[in-house]
């Protein structure tokens, strides 16, 4: 469309230019801020800049002509465009009745006050939908006010993402966990009010549940669930909200197992690392898990994959968590050498020092809380394994003899946990049957 | 615990009498002048003619004429006067007949006294008390009801006073005089009939204490001056409906003792704010202010409104003038709308 230059206005009181030279032709191709014109006025000598790009065209003054300020004195055209008759002057004010013919007939005419007028084009409302109140029903500007106050916000308007609540009903939100997108608001254009919040609240939790109070700000130290503990976290609730647990408990006879462990590690070299209880344990373990590899297994998703190497993982406490290193293969490897792996994945592990092999592929996990005095406990199966064993302390208790005279012997309680997706109740029994076995009789593992 | 006034009289109050809000200030004025004999009186007609209300009539019958002075009509002479004599030591409390000619008084107010103690670095300080009346309501017109107060809380160095009741002004005036800067101290020409219990001692509202004037959980409205008693009155309206207000006055506008305002609309969750100057840059704007950025912002449920004087020059007539400043109508509306969440 053809943009019109006008003659501008350099001062204050000006009203008038003279054109003293055109810099341009009628058809020069122009870049916007090229000066087209030398103009004067009564105080200085001025360019005209062209106001855009194209074809200088409709030139209508010439040099000489003094020419009132604001009035077309050419155009800027596009490549074939013919510049505009005269009597169309986009840069004058259209008037309304000096072009009766020019404009589409304005939509009827809401009778309104000119403030509401302005106000409805700020806004963008449609008087015709605005009911006036003033008099003889002319549209006043609360007219407008309170049209925009009760209009019901379109999609779009919503489209940014944002929730329109009350800090009160945000505060109420951030206190107790809830999402405000999905509260529906009752204040005016459907804002959340706080009372929303705390219905959305209430509806969240059942009145059965008390609701946590409100942390007192300053006295609490926070520990953000990251890093190491944020895994633990993750996979703990993940396994015992997916996982059903069945735990069986059993008392195993550790006479024999106390004297074997002695006798080996009286015959271990000076400086080697002994045989520690939990060694004698994880052997036991990959002796009864090769044994039954219904128990040497992943559960992931729909299936139970058997694994093809036994890798008994041993849970070592940490300041602030917990990981389990792997010994790999402990069925294959003797009871001197489970030992020593267990030692020094325990050491390395306390020492963060462990190597990403070692914490892979368990497929079995073993954790001893005996050394801190626990009689028994239940363990959380580490997925995708589907057993772990909870191991208590070793401690002297009467139980009946051969004649049913109470005899003192050191008795260890172990607790299995199965995931009963995979294992049923009897068949962790006689997988547990024969690790205690194998712990009972020690001599049978190294066979 | 936010200070109640009647609490206050309770613990002060052993010779109560209902006193109106003018014997009140005399009763100070008298009280001050007896105790220290510092304290003395300048202003327009203070002497034998009283002062324009008559705040200070028959103390030129006590005091004599040199602590009961006249003054030309002046009020730059009046705040320049008050200003020396409390640089030399003495502590005079001014009076301006009307509010509006404290503009006259604004170099030595704005320029000097608010800005002695500061330039001689604490050496030297200027202990006065300028009173005025402002506001409207009298059918005075544009000239003789403004009300300024926000000019003055603008300004480093100078406090501000606006008693709402016959015992805060008594109380606060007499503090006001202890008070080693140059307090502004407002009274309104619509208060001055009122009546309050008074006690008869030398009793003192410290400054900076903000007010709990009503308690009620709805919504908070904080008010100044006159407005504190509308804001009563349209409590006592709106309770019949079931709408509790709670009123808070804060008695000195600086330095502004904000705490219970927050407090309070903790409470309620909703703020209303009101006073007769022009709501532009009134005063209101910086109780808005103080409230959303303070502690309270995550316990409004409502934005903050205020309801104040409109835009213009106060008219001459009756009628207009009427619908110029919030009356206790305005202030039952608002709060009702602000309660039932069209806001």
């Amino acid at each position: 469309m053809a943009k019109a230059i006008i003659m501008p206005k350099f001062g204050f009181t000006q009203e008038e230019s003279t054109i003293v030279a055109w810099l341009k032709n009628e058809g020069d191709v122009v870049e916007k801020g090229d000066p087209i014109a030398e103009v004067t006025t009564d105080k200085i000598d001025m360019e005209v800049e062209a106001p855009a790009d194209g074809i200088l065209g409709g030139i209508r003054r010439q040099a000489g002509e003094t020419v009132p300020v604001t009035e077309v004195i050419a155009y800027i055209l596009a490549e074939g465009e013919e510049p505009p008759p005269p009597e169309e002057t986009p840069a004058e004010t259209p008037v309304a009745d000096s072009s009766p013919s020019a404009a589409p007939a304005p939509p009827a005419a809401a009778d309104a006050t000119p403030v509401a007028r302005r106000v409805a084009e700020a806004e963008g409302v449609d008087l015709a939908a605005v009911a006036g109140s003033g008099p003889g029903g002319k549209i006043t500007r609360q007219d407008v006010e309170s049209h925009v106050a009760g209009r019901v916000l379109a999609p779009s308007d919503e489209g940014n993402g944002r929730v329109r609540a009350t800090p009160a009903a945000r505060r109420v939100a951030r206190e107790r966990g809830i999402d405000l997108a999905a509260v529906e608001g009752t204040g005016p254009r459907g804002r959340v009010q706080e009372a929303d919040a705390l219905a959305a609240v209430e509806r969240a939790a059942p009145s059965v549940v008390p609701t946590p109070a409100p942390v007192p700000a300053g006295e609490v130290e926070v520990i953000p669930l990251e890093g190491m503990r944020k895994t633990i976290a993750d996979r703990m609730q993940q396994s015992y909200q997916q996982a059903p647990h069945i735990t069986l408990t059993r008392d195993i006879d550790m006479t024999n197992a106390v004297a074997f462990r002695r006798y080996a590690n009286d015959r271990l070299p000076e400086g080697a690392p002994r045989i520690s209880m939990t060694a004698l344990i994880v052997k036991a373990a990959a002796w009864a898990l090769r044994e039954y590899p219904i128990m040497n297994a992943h559960l992931i998703d729909d299936a139970i994959y058997l694994m093809p190497n036994v890798n008994v993982g041993v849970a070592v406490a940490l300041d602030g968590g917990l990981i389990v290193p792997v010994v790999h293969d402990a069925d294959r490897r003797g009871l001197r050498e489970v030992g020593a792996a267990v030692a020094d994945l325990a050491a390395r592990a306390r020492e963060a020092r462990l190597r990403p092999g070692d914490l892979d592929g368990g497929t079995f996990t073993v954790s001893n809380l005996g050394m801190l005095g626990i009689d028994h406990f239940t363990a959380i199966l580490n997925p995708p394994e589907v057993g772990i064993l909870a191991v208590g302390r070793t401690t002297d208790r009467f139980v009946p003899g051969e004649r049913g005279e109470p005899v003192a012997k050191p008795i260890m309680t172990v607790t299995l946990a199965v995931d009963h997706r995979a294992v049923d109740g009897a068949l962790g029994a006689h997988f547990l049957a024969a690790l205690c076995d194998a712990i009972e009789e020690p001599a049978s593992i190294i066979l | 615990m936010p200070e109640t006034a009647a609490a206050t009289q309770v613990q002060t109050g052993t010779t109560t009498r209902e006193l109106t809000y003018t014997e009140a200030l005399r009763e100070a004025l008298r009280q001050a002048m007896e105790a220290d004999e510092r304290v003395f009186l300048m202003g327009e007609d203070v002497g034998t003619y009283g002062g324009a209300f008559g705040v200070s009539a028959g103390l030129i019958d006590q005091f004599g004429p040199e602590r009961v002075r006249d003054t030309p009509i002046s009020e730059a002479a009046i705040a320049g006067a008050c200003l020396g004599a409390a640089l030399t030591g003495m502590r005079p409390v001014g009076e301006i007949q009307f509010m509006d000619f404290v503009t006259l008084s604004m170099e030595q107010l704005v320029l000097q006294a608010a800005k002695v103690r500061f330039m001689f670095g604490g050496k030297a300080q200027a202990p006065f008390v300028l009173r005025m009346p402002g506001g409207a309501g009298t059918g005075a017109a544009a000239q003789h009801s403004e009300s300024l107060e926000s000019w003055f809380v603008h300004v480093p160095g100078l406090k501000v006073v606006m008693p709402s009741n016959a015992y805060d002004a008594k109380g606060l005036l007499l503090a006001a005089i202890d008070d080693d800067n140059p307090v502004i101290f407002i009274e309104h020409k619509l208060l001055y009939k009122t009546k309050a219990h008074v006690p008869e001692e030398m009793y003192r509202v410290p400054l900076s204490r903000t007010a709990v004037a009503r308690e009620g959980s709805d919504l908070t409205v904080i008010a100044t001056s006159l407005h504190v008693q509308r804001a009563l009155e349209a409590a006592d309206t709106l309770a019949e409906e079931g709408i509790e207000l709670e009123v808070v006055d804060p008695r000195t506008l600086k330095p502004l003792d904000e705490g219970p305002i927050v407090e309070s609309v903790k409470k309620t969750g909703k703020a209303l704010i009101v006073h007769e100057a022009p709501i532009t840059g009134g005063y209101g704007a910086e109780l808005a202010a103080r409230i959303a950025a303070s502690e309270a912002f995550d316990y409004l449920d409502a934005p903050i409104r205020r309801l104040a004087g409109l835009d213009i020059p106060i008219p001459y007539n009756r009628m207009l003038e009427y619908n110029t400043v919030p009356q206790v109508e305005n202030i039952v509306e608002e709060a009702r709308k602000l309660v039932e969440g069209a806001y």
